[in-house]
């Protein structure tokens, strides 16, 4: 009977290790590189780590984008499947959303379209592996660089700025999402956006048919079926939303933040990725996606002041970034861990 | 005409090592079960060190090597992860790219303090074909490509390195050191995988950029698919997809709109997805791929 | 190493402690005589497999000392065991499936010496000719019959000169005319000299062919005896640790009208070749249709289709007079016919808890407007499961791979049985189960048919299916041998059915 009390603190002990445990290495090798480039390393990372809390609406915009991204691979991956077309679909989402503001002046209906591209996307990724075989990874990031090309073409080509060729046409001022006051503070609109879309996925991951069906799919698909569920429907379920929350992502950046397009896509290249980090330290839950994207969000902002202050390279941050996510794809190990720990008790107490 | 097709066809050569070369270290990794998405990460990685140790030492042999060195070190990593941890092995692969790309940034930066390239350096002697430098590895990577077909397929290590692919329970089993051979089978992949990214950066285009490898990792990956995990196949496959980033290059150099360049760019990537697309034959994936072998 | 010299195996005092918590095995000592057929006897979970697993050096030992002919061992894996000449044959064969016997067999030489693959091929005909071991060498061994496959282990043993083989559990996949020439192959190699370790659970076969047995007991010793001395009522004993009860009190009932016909059936199978050949059968309320025959004969084929999860190429399923061929599951189940599979991780989703694991297979009972979970409704139905089939659990909101065995199955049968379904079809429902959950599932499946419903049973158990069923249907190759009532066979008429001779 001992063995039955204690699942929760094995799933959330080893929960709590597997993310404090990525975290620390991330810190630890984000340390060592600045010591060796000859920056002081306790000051770099107190920067890093705190340097983002100089603008907290600057902070959680930013996390915005991140949050919808990390949602965009979070929801397939519970389905089973692997998602890293955000990129493309943000891409897609933000130029449909910056056209349609263009041309119709309406921000809601710019955002509901470029969402739809995005899912429109995902559904195709989805389609063409469970109706072709064709494997995801290869046709999200064929068409990430696809997209990415074509975006940048007609941004320069079709839809530049004349003012300002390098950028595009801007969003009119009455489509724009702007800032409101908050507790003696301002805050962009897109956060709480963002945070709708979070509590949105979390419904209809845990309280609806469709969740039900996509998380059972995902854990066990010979159960799924045994069920009547169909796994191939879960999936393509799944991809149309992660494709809508990478959409949304690209049409909240256009339509609430920068209010155009560059054509070398700063403002969005990456983030797509990024939300990879977010959604596996959130460990695939919208609620922990919502912090673990204002943690990296953190980090991101304290890479830029880190830069500012002390002049160290900001890409430190990616590789901080990188060191987590690799990390955090050793669950076995960290469960192996505290087994192993058990056992020993197990065994001399014998 | 006739010498702009033949023109493209010997440019398509240059553009065909890397993708033959990671598709084929990559065979032979998840032919033993093991998956590696991270050969972006690792041609960029070496690409960077190969042109570091030109850069200082001018010794273009030894470039190679710590192009391929520094493949094996990064396969040294995911190996440990994906096999002996038991990891997830597209996530790792994921974080592999994350990284690779962050400190071959910040490596731009501290060395020669610029944001986009790497200062020129000498690259290995060509010969000539018909008015074209050819590189000596274009060659080199057909005879590794036939070589790993020899010993996939015709030596007993090849079987034993297939079997851990398909049973690894039963290869185990049979006397097979599973997880060693596994591990072994990645940094032969990481090896080549790195022998690719020292060629992007010391014998074709001269310097490094950090946008180097530009998909070409995740090209050599739907090879390796497209290939049927055969490596001779994988030379034809290469050979495809290398027409068409030699067609985008062409056409972006011929045509004089700048902005179409940016739609010429996207025939690469559209033209592996429709090759991708249309000749998913239903070819045996090894029937371990991917997931970690655990014993007890 | 010829007869009755020395020891070939010796173990004491061995203990297995997995990462988990469980304990297997709780000092176990184990001596087996060079030249003998040794049987080690005991119920599913006594710690058989776990200690030939150590030997064979796939799992090292929490506690406790090997030796093999005479030498003290410390095995890293089973590379160093067949070193020393141990070969073990599993339940689930060491083959890869798609390669050829040929390859096969080159693979697992390639561990020993250097050999090539001719080489291998005239030193398996060698054997062969010598111990009349037939294998074909130049075919796929995933195509091949079971049977053939255990004689292809067989053969790679003997040509890393086993001198020790282990087998676990080698009769559980064949026919009576297969397992008879299994035990003539094995006391062929007693005469060649060769020790044989033989892990089973079936009192008739140790009787049969073991020189000495040693029996397991939830991971102790409980007894070591010459075969010829002891009976099998007495083995069972020492198996079980108490007088076994081996009948299941069943009163004779009258059953009702036909709830689920099933009309000239063809189903495919997993290769595209029909696996239910023309099946027709009925079962009637109040009664239980137990179907009988060796595993991979159509039973499990049968099952799926009756449950909407395999296509019905040809034929009719009725349930209470509706049509309900090749409707979807979730329909079929909502009709009133419930399916119990023989696997706990299809039925079950181990890493959620009971509460999701309860509204699985009725899911649209449980939702609201707009395909709202009703979580409080799944909540109370879950609990009256837990309570009323005794599922012995901290918290509902445990994960369900938390729970034993035993406890898993009364969750996944309790999550049919209490949707209230007309016919219930269980397939190996006690398979791998405790005497005291086995003795449970059995008493439930008894009262349900008192209760009025239909019960069809498939199983490998035969004394289960004669203890339990009203009527026996007997499967071989996907056709329906005979159907009568359990006194109308004896166990050698079965036998004979289940190998495919007309009796």
């Amino acid at each position: 009977m001992r063995r039955l009390g204690s699942w929760r603190l094995v799933e959330y002990s080893s929960t709590a290790i597997e993310v404090a445990g990525s975290v620390a290495a991330g810190i630890a090798v984000g340390g060592a590189i600045l010591a060796l480039l000859g920056y002081d390393p306790v000051k770099g990372l107190s920067l890093l780590i705190l340097g983002g809390f100089r603008d907290v609406d600057y902070l959680l915009s930013r996390a915005t984008f991140i949050m919808m991204t990390g949602l965009s691979f979070a929801i397939p991956m519970l389905a089973g499947f692997f998602n890293i077309g955000a990129e493309g679909m943000m891409y897609l989402g933000g130029l449909v959303a910056l056209v349609v503001a263009v041309y119709t002046g309406n921000a809601a209906v710019a955002l509901v379209l470029g969402s739809l591209a995005g899912a429109a996307l995902g559904l195709l990724i989805a389609a063409l592996k469970v109706f072709r075989g064709v494997n995801e990874v290869i046709t999200a990031i064929m068409l990430n660089w696809t997209l990415h090309y074509v975006v940048i073409y007609l941004v320069t080509a079709r839809f530049y700025d004349p003012l300002a060729p390098h950028e595009s046409v801007k969003v009119p001022k009455g489509a724009r999402l702007g800032v409101m006051d908050v507790a003696g503070g301002r805050l962009h609109v897109i956060f709480l956006v963002s945070l709708a879309a979070v509590a949105l996925a979390y419904y209809l991951l845990y309280f609806t048919r469709l969740g039900y069906e996509i998380r059972v799919s995902g854990l066990s698909p010979k159960s799924a079926k045994y069920a009547g569920i169909s796994p191939r429907r879960a999936v393509l379920n799944s991809m149309a939303l992660g494709g809508l929350f990478a959409g949304l992502s690209g049409a909240l950046n256009v339509l609430g933040f920068m209010y155009y397009i560059d054509n070398l896509l700063t403002s969005m290249a990456g983030m797509g990725f990024d939300g990879i980090g977010v959604a596996l330290m959130g460990r695939n839950n919208p609620l922990g996606i919502a912090f673990s994207s204002v943690f990296f969000s953190m980090l991101i902002l304290g890479g830029q002041t880190m830069q500012i202050v002390m002049n160290a390279p900001k890409e430190v941050a990616d590789t901080l970034s990188g060191i987590i996510v690799i990390a955090l794809s050793l669950p076995y190990a960290y469960r192996m861990l505290v087994s192993y720990l058990r056992t020993r008790r197990l065994v001399r107490g014998d | 005409m006739i010498e702009e097709v033949a023109d493209l066809g010997l440019l398509a050569l240059t553009s065909m090592v890397p993708l033959l070369l990671g598709a084929v270290g990559e065979i032979v990794s998840e032919r033993a079960g093991v998956v590696n998405i991270g050969i972006e990460g690792m041609f960029l990685l070496s690409a960077l060190t190969s042109v570091i140790a030109e850069y200082y030492t001018g010794n273009l042999a030894l470039s190679l090597l710590v192009g391929v060195a520094t493949g094996v070190c990064v396969g040294v990593l995911h190996g440990a992860i994906s096999v002996y941890l038991r990891g997830d092995q597209i996530v790792a692969g994921v974080g592999v790219n994350l990284f690779a790309y962050g400190v071959g940034v910040v490596s731009l930066i501290t060395i020669w303090g610029t944001f986009g390239n790497s200062p020129s350096v000498p690259t290995i002697p060509k010969f000539m074909v018909l008015g074209r430098p050819i590189s000596p590895m274009v060659p080199a990577s057909i005879l590794i490509a036939v070589g790993t077909w020899y010993l996939l397929f015709k030596t007993n290590t090849g079987l034993r390195i297939r079997a851990c692919g398909e049973d690894p329970r039963a290869a185990e089993a049979m006397g097979v050191k599973v997880l060693r051979l596994r591990f072994l089978s990645v940094l032969y992949g990481a090896a080549l995988a790195g022998l690719g990214g020292a060629y992007l950066s010391i014998d074709w285009v001269g310097q490094f950029t950090k946008e180097i490898a530009a998909g070409r990792g995740f090209i050599a990956l739907a090879n390796v698919a497209f290939s049927g995990w055969n490596p001779v196949v994988a030379i034809a496959g290469a050979y495809v997809f290398g027409v068409f980033d030699a067609l985008a290059i062409h056409l972006s150099i011929v045509s004089m709109q700048p902005a179409l360049a940016y739609l010429f760019k996207t025939i690469p990537y559209l033209g592996t997805l429709a090759v991708v697309v249309a000749f998913v034959r239903r070819a045996r994936m090894p029937s371990s791929l991917g997931k970690p072998y655990i014993k007890e | 190493m010829g007869r009755g010299g020395g020891e070939a195996v010796v173990m004491k005092d061995v203990v297995k402690v997995y990462p988990d918590g469980t304990v297997a095995l709780r000092g176990v000592s184990l001596r087996v005589r060079s030249g003998e057929i040794h049987g080690l006897l005991g119920e599913n979970g006594a710690g058989k497999t776990t200690l030939m697993r150590i030997l064979y050096g796939e799992i090292r030992p929490s506690r406790g000392e090997v030796k093999v002919f005479g030498r003290r061992v410390s095995f890293k894996g089973p590379w160093d065991a067949i070193r020393e000449g141990i070969c073990m044959v599993y339940q689930h064969f060491s083959l890869v499936p798609s390669f050829t016997v040929l390859e096969n067999l080159t693979l697992s030489m390639s561990s020993i010496r250097r050999a090539s693959a001719s080489e291998v091929a005239e030193r398996a005909r060698e054997i062969m000719e010598r111990t009349g071991l037939k294998v074909p060498l130049s075919e796929a061994v995933e195509s091949l019959a079971v049977g053939v496959q255990q004689r292809v282990e067989i053969l790679k043993a003997l040509m890393r000169d086993a001198r020790i083989l282990i087998l676990d559990e080698p009769t559980s996949v064949l026919t009576p005319v297969e397992v008879r020439e299994l035990f003539n192959t094995l006391r062929r190699l007693k005469e060649l000299g060769i020790t044989v370790i033989l892990i089973t659970h079936k009192l008739r076969e140790v009787k049969e062919v073991t020189d000495t047995v040693t029996v397991l007991r939830r991971g102790r010793v409980a007894g070591v005896v010459r075969t010829p001395d002891v009976s099998e009522a007495e083995l069972a004993k020492m198996m079980v640790g108490r007088e076994v009860v081996l009948k299941v009190s069943r009163r004779p009932r009258k059953p009702g009208g036909a709830v689920l016909e099933v009309r000239d059936l063809w189903v495919r199978g997993e290769r595209g070749v029909m696996a239910v050949k023309g099946v027709t059968l009925s079962v009637r309320e109040g009664e239980i249709l137990g179907i009988a025959g060796v595993q991979g004969n159509g039973q499990r084929e049968l099952a799926e289709a009756l449950a909407g999860l395999r296509r019905v190429e040809k034929g009719r399923v009725l349930l209470m007079g509706r049509d309900i061929t090749n409707r979807p599951p979730s329909e079929i189940y909502m009709m009133g016919l419930a399916y119990i599979p023989d696997s706990r991780s299809v039925g079950l989703i181990m890493e959620l808890n009971l509460v999701n694991n309860s509204i699985l297979t009725r899911l649209k009972r449980f939702l609201g407007r707009g395909s709202r979970v009703l979580w409080g409704r799944a909540l109370s139905f879950t609990n009256r499961v837990v309570k009323e089939f005794n599922v012995v659990v901290e918290s509902v909101r445990t994960p369900v791979r938390y729970l034993s065995g035993g406890n898993q199955q009364k969750v996944m049968v309790g999550r049919e049985v209490a949707s209230g379904p007309k016919v219930i079809v269980a397939s190996e429902p006690t398979h791998g189960l405790d005497v005291g959950a086995t003795e449970y599932i059995r008493n439930l499946l008894v009262r349900l048919r008192d209760e009025g419903r239909a019960v069809v049973l498939i199983s490998t158990d035969l004394d289960e299916i004669l203890q339990l069923s009203d009527r026996v249907a007997v499967m071989y190759e996907g056709r329906v041998m005979a159907v009568g009532r359990p006194e109308e066979f004896t166990l050698e008429r079965l036998g004979l059915l289940m190998g495919g001779v007309s009796a």
